[in-house]
């Protein structure tokens, strides 16, 4: 299946970048890795006037650490977050959800921000963000915000972005030194979208659960922390009985969706086994 | 005890070239002929070929799955540039008649739709442009009004469907396309008397070949002869390729097909009439060659070769032996809304539909009914996997009901090897086998009873582990009755499958081979190299082979149905015969010896016992070549080296009129025995593959790495079968998996890393060497083997598989209405 | 729509072109430089039958559209090897019996070459992922395993006798 045509360009610079943004509004659509996109361009699912080319944008693609923060440009492919030493040690959730991402081949060219922009309720990277609390950074013509993740994601396949802005920066908060995590995920195959993806991160101290983030994928719009789980753990004696509870829990908070490959029961008892799972990682990683 | 059977006797053999001797190439595992041309990137695949001021199409098609054309608008598409032309499903018809059909009475089916779309992505319009870029562009413009109908994709309830729900109306009333019943044996006493009657409501599900090609053609039309030239990636068109000169109203010699190396098969590429119809009716309307390639959207929606779709409602009748001795089944197969084989595939099935068993009385009722669904085509297997898996599900289901051991029932009803060859209920024969020996060799290479103790262990652990047993038939080379027996009244009772080769040694003593079938990715040119090697004693590098095309080619009925190593094995030895004759009778005249004191010797020809006084192939062939009048003037023999030889099926019978009898149709029986280990979680309902054995027995082997080759592939996609693929269609008949996102195929993840292949080798007493085919059989025994171990590791909560695939949700969900049910 | 010109190193020949925008990697390899080598099984990302290197990255080239490796190196399978004289990988396969059909086979060959560039000596699970992207509907992939394996013990081989 060919793609309809479009007019392209391959602007230099970022400031390029955001002058064609401001141009051409909904009218263009910018191709980072194009890993996402292209499969909808050629399937016509997806048409655009303009294609803007920022995959060559050397300029975000970075990985750097500023004081406690991981900061990553946004045109960083997948791989290169997924093998990068500084990651994995400040913040080793996102090397492990990297497992679960796509294939090898797909992840040298997919970056980072192209994932997040484009929000596919099913993809593991918006999760990621939301349970390490990042930050992203969007630029435009007229300034730069930074966005908390929470606040980051609209329904499925949106963000809060503008038309005219270009996500420029993932902020990564390092993660405490003895901190415990877990990334579990469910697909029919290897690399194929999660069914249900689930996230665990907390620390461990005197035997409580601390600062307790959980969060899901694909078991609700727009859903990704559940505050209910995180609330039931927090504080908590961290053994078994709590972690079977909040399997429970959890399984009973959502409302998730049924399609051809998982019906809702399904998805549910995915829930409950991820939790489960996650919960029980990432204690054990908090060297409980 | 044999089968009770009213037929003719068995014909004798034809063998001419026995098993068990000592060869020099055949059971060898070389190196594949065919390899280096495709690792360098040099094979010539349909889209790979360019024809000068070449033409691209695309088609439109249908979003509804069962609706009326009210009109269609191609005004925009012709207008944009880079059109040639826009052709709707009418404006064909108008040059290009219907398809070829083997049912009787056909179902009316055209390249392109006309007046109604039966199914949603039938084509409904074609666009030929500069470049697919611009005819997809163009068939964007395209502008078509249905009126919807009634859509039916559950085929229970399409049995019932009338009015407008009916897809071919001038067929009948109904969307039965074909009902028959068969019984064969005492039926009705073996079921009144049985000790135990076994039920099981078994649901086969719809999947495909998918192979990565699609199908293709391009084809060019020479307006000053009235002739076409069509490259395609098809089979069968030496046997059956002149049907397409039929729909395109042209006589038969005006009409050449020429084969190209094919991206995978599985059957799906048997005789894709709909592409190569289409190509060409759109090179004759354009002036100028006309490429049609299948896209995947194309492929999945449309293809010409969906798999099999099946509901059965199956009952065992055991004595109070334990023994099985009665089948009774009522299946309803959904065709989806054509019909271009008709039930081909049931005769296929009742080749083997007792399994390896001695089953003795058979009662089959079929219903093949139409929905709005793409049709069924073939896939490895054409139907008989289902029988097989049908069988096994019950021999599970009855070894549980007696608690008995799911391996010693099955051993204990097996045929036995005095009985061979074993005449079956239905007629058909099967040759040759040793079922006890290879279930042994199955067990002992999987180190059964080690995976049953560590089933034990594990169990204590909270992990579920099953070993599952498939032993089941494997029938190859078919006879052409398969595909009209099962009606009384066929449109056209073919009795011939053959397959031709022709040998040419040219002066310096190369030997060309002309194969009249094409290269899918079993290996023609290794099995007809090694083959020829044998027979000639010569060099492989010595043999080249080269594939005709419809205009230069010998009768072919091509790969399919397992049988392509079997029949050109026989057509080889026939050519052999012919040449070696020749050889021998020329270097008789240049050694001045008889030709019956002459051998074939490393590539020479020698007198016997006498070392040194040989001549070269090569010398000789030079000689045949150029020097007749060095020799004896004799009518007889002729300047050249070379021969053309077609081999029939080697072992059939008719059927009788009433079809009480099927006769003899697909008698070269191999068998399998699949042994899979797989672990159950639970919580998720994932399935892993811990082990995997498959014992082979496919007679004699020529090559046993690349029988192994298929047998790894066809068990991956038994697996994909059961527990990944499925062509699902809503309610609405909208094809929720039309592209690889959403059909699952098993990656190198889901599938085991270390199936071990173990052969067994029970020749056949009447194909050349002894050779059973084997191309289908992994597919054809890893379905049940793969449900048989997921209901061994679910034991405790009392799981049954009745159906495939076996998706996580599913069996997640099985589980917890047991774990309910326990309470 | 606005065609563009791009100037391509392809197996290490460069070529000029003007091309649409939207025409992707893979027909612009196949059919602007007729390099049918690498096949298309599925345009839209998942089969990895398209595979080839850019920079020497494995590339889904029906994910890419020509114009964005403009400027970049491409390398198809078509740089490994002659029939006369094929790269040790390719032996390995032959030798394996690792395809059938042969249309899966470059891209499985150009994972192989990328894989065994980073990382001459892959354990079973760096293998798997490197061709856990590639459908293969003839093999089962045991063979294709193995080749790898296969092709990890001929390079060794040849590093040792050269050193």
């Amino acid at each position: 299946m060919k793609p309809a045509g479009f007019e392209y360009e391959r602007p230099g610079t970022v400031e390029q970048v955001l002058a064609a943004l401001d141009r051409y509004g909904e009218q263009a659509k910018l191709l980072a890795g194009g890993q996402s996109l292209i499969p909808m361009l050629n399937l016509r699912i997806v048409q655009t006037e303009h294609l803007i080319d920022i995959g060559r944008l050397n300029e975000l693609k970075y990985i750097k650490r500023v004081d406690d923060v991981i900061r990553i440009g946004a045109l960083t492919t997948h791989n290169a977050v997924m093998t990068s030493e500084l990651v994995r040690q400040s913040c080793p959730i996102i090397a492990e959800a990297y497992h679960h991402v796509s294939h090898h081949s797909v992840r040298n060219r997919g970056t980072i921000g192209g994932s997040l922009c484009h929000n596919d309720p099913a993809a593991e990277m918006p999760l990621v963000m939301n349970l390490v609390d990042a930050a992203l950074v969007a630029r435009s013509a007229r300034g730069e915000r930074k966005i908390a993740a929470s606040r980051f994601f609209g329904s499925s396949f949106s963000t809060v972005l503008g038309a005219d802005e270009l996500l420029v920066e993932i902020r990564v908060p390092s993660q405490p030194a003895q901190h415990g995590w877990s990334f579990q995920e469910f697909s029919q195959r290897k690399g194929d979208f999660a069914l249900v993806a689930a996230g665990a991160l907390l620390t461990v101290h005197a035997g409580l659960c601390r600062n307790v983030r959980i969060g899901y994928r694909n078991v609700g719009p727009n859903l990704f922390r559940l505050a209910k789980v995180e609330a039931l753990v927090e504080g908590k004696a961290a053994d078994a009985a709590l972690i079977a509870q909040a399997g429970k829990l959890a399984m009973e908070s959502v409302e998730p969706p049924s399609d051809l490959h998982a019906d809702a029961a399904y998805r549910r008892d995915l829930v409950k086994t991820l939790t489960v799972r996650a919960l029980g990682e990432a204690i054990r990683r908090a060297g409980h | 005890m044999t089968a009770i059977s009213k037929s003719s006797p068995i014909p004798p053999s034809r063998q001419r070239e026995r098993p068990g001797q000592q060869f020099k190439w055949i059971g060898k595992s070389i190196k594949r002929v065919e390899d280096p041309r495709l690792l360098t990137g040099q094979g010539r695949y349909i889209d790979d070929i360019d024809r000068p001021n070449m033409l691209h199409a695309a088609a439109l098609r249908s979003p509804h799955a069962h609706a009326r054309i009210v009109s269609i608008d191609v005004s925009a598409a012709v207008a944009l540039p880079g059109v040639v032309a826009v052709l709707t499903g009418e404006d064909i018809a108008k040059t290009t008649g219907p398809l070829p059909c083997f049912a009787n009475p056909p179902v009316e089916q055209r390249c392109v739709a006309v007046g109604r779309v039966r199914h949603v992505g039938e084509s409904v319009a074609v666009a030929v442009a500069e470049s697919r870029y611009i005819a997809e562009d163009a068939v964007d413009l395209i502008r078509v009004n249905y009126a919807e109908l009634p859509t039916v994709v559950d085929p229970e309830a399409a049995v019932h469907v009338t009015g407008d729900g009916v897809l071919h109306p001038d067929r009948g009333p109904t969307n039965i396309a074909h009902r028959r019943s068969f019984s064969f044996g005492p039926v009705k006493e073996d079921f009144a008397n049985a000790a135990r009657i076994i039920q099981r409501r078994l649901r086969w599900p719809r999947s495909g070949s998918q192979p990565l090609e699609t199908v293709g053609a391009i084809a060019e039309y020479d307006g000053g002869s009235g002739k076409f030239t069509i490259h395609m990636n098809s089979s069968m068109y030496n046997y059956v390729g002149w049907t397409l000169a039929l729909s395109l109203g042209v006589p038969a010699h005006k009409i050449n097909l020429v084969p190209t190396i094919a991206g995978g098969s599985f059957g799906s590429k048997l005789f894709t009439h709909k592409v190569i119809t289409l190509a060409a009716t759109l090179a004759r309307a354009c002036g100028r060659p006309v490429k049609y390639i299948e896209d995947r959207i194309d492929n999945i929606m449309a293809c010409d070769n969906h798999g099999s779709d099946r509901v059965y409602d199956a009952e065992l009748a055991l004595d109070k032996d334990n023994q099985m001795i009665g089948l009774r089944c009522k299946v309803i197969d959904d065709y989806g809304a054509y019909f271009q084989f008709g039930v081909g595939h049931h005769g296929n099935a009742l080749s083997q539909i007792v399994g390896p068993y001695r089953i003795r009385s058979v009662d089959l009722d079929i219903i093949a009914v139409m929905t709005n669904k793409c049709q069924q085509g073939a896939y490895r297997g054409f139907g008989s996997e289902v029988a097989n898996f049908v069988i096994e599900r019950l021999a599970d289901a009855a070894a549980d009901e007696l608690g008995l051991d799911r391996l010693e029932f099955r051993r204990n009803n097996f045929i036995r090897p005095e009985q061979f060859p074993y005449k079956i209920p239905t007629g058909n024969l099967y040759d040759s086998g040793n079922y006890g020996v290879v279930l042994d060799e199955a067990m002992r290479m999987l180190d059964y009873t080690g995976w049953r103790t560590k089933q034990e262990e594990y169990r204590k652990q909270g992990r579920y582990i099953g070993i599952g047993i498939a032993t089941c038939q494997e029938r190859s080379v078919f006879s052409a009755t398969e595909f009209w027996m099962l009606n009384n009244e066929p449109g056209f009772a073919l009795t011939s499958s053959p397959e031709g080769v022709s040998v040419k040694i040219d002066p310096t003593g190369k030997v060309v081979v002309s194969l009249q079938a094409p290269f899918w990715g079993n290996s023609p040119e290794t099995m007809a190299t090694m083959i020829l090697a044998e027979q000639l004693q010569i060099d492989p590098a010595d043999i080249s082979i080269t594939y005709s095309d419809s205009e230069h080619g010998l009768a072919g009925t091509g790969p399919g149905g397992s049988r392509y190593t079997v029949m050109v094995a026989g057509a080889l030895v026939g050519a052999a015969n012919i040449i070696k004759e020749k050889l021998l009778r020329v270097a008789g005249h240049m050694l001045e010896a008889a030709p019956h004191d002459l051998e074939l010797r490393g590539g020479k020809v020698g007198v016997k016992g006498v070392p040194g006084m040989e001549k070269s192939i090569a010398d000789i062939a030079m000689h045949a070549h150029f020097f007749r009048l060095s020799m004896p003037d004799d009518p007889t023999l002729t300047s050249g080296l070379d021969a053309a030889y077609t081999y029939d099926h080697p072992l059939t019978t008719l059927p009788s009129d009433d079809r009480s009898d099927l006769g003899i149709f697909y008698p070269i029986m191999g068998h399998m025995c699949h042994m899979p280990v797989v672990e159950v979680d639970p919580n998720t309902g994932k399935v892993s593959f811990l082990d995997y054995v498959a014992v082979h027995d496919c007679g004699t082997l020529v090559n046993p790495m690349t029988l192994a080759g298929h047998v790894r592939g066809g068990i991956a996609q038994g697996i994909g079968t059961a527990l990944y693929e499925q062509y699902h269609y809503d309610e609405n008949g909208q094809l929720l998996t039309a592209s690889y996102a959403d059909y699952l195929i098993p990656t190198v993840h889901e599938v085991p890393q270390n199936v071990r292949v173990g052969h067994v080798e029970t020749p056949s007493p009447y194909t050349e060497y002894g050779i059973k085919g084997g191309g289908e059989g992994g597919r054809m025994g890893a379905p049940p083997a793969v449900c048989a171990a997921i209901e061994d590791a679910l034991r405790p909560f009392g799981v049954k598989i009745d159906a495939m695939p076996v998706t996580p949700a599913k069996l997640r969900g099985l589980i917890r209405a047991a774990e309910s049910l326990a309470g | 729509m606005g065609k563009c010109v791009i100037s391509v190193n392809v197996n290490g020949k460069v070529y000029e072109r003007t091309v649409e925008p939207r025409m992707l990697l893979s027909d612009f390899l196949r059919h602007e430089l007729s390099l049918t080598g690498t096949h298309v099984g599925c345009e839209h990302g998942v089969c990895g039958s398209c595979t080839v290197l850019v920079d020497g990255m494995t590339t889904r080239s029906c994910l890419c559209f020509a114009v964005q490796v403009d400027g970049q190196n491409v390398e198809t399978v078509e740089s490994l090897g002659r029939i006369e004289a094929m790269h040790l990988i390719q032996l390995a396969f032959w030798e394996k019996h690792g395809l059938q059909c042969g249309f899966c086979t470059p891209g499985m060959l150009m994972c192989t070459v990328e894989l065994l560039r980073n990382n001459p000596n892959p354990d079973r699970e760096a293998i798997l992922e490197a061709i856990g992207g590639n459908l293969c509907r003839c093999t089962g992939y045991q063979n294709i395993i193995a080749s790898v394996e296969r092709a990890v013990e001929l390079l060794q081989t040849k590093e040792e006798a050269a050193s």
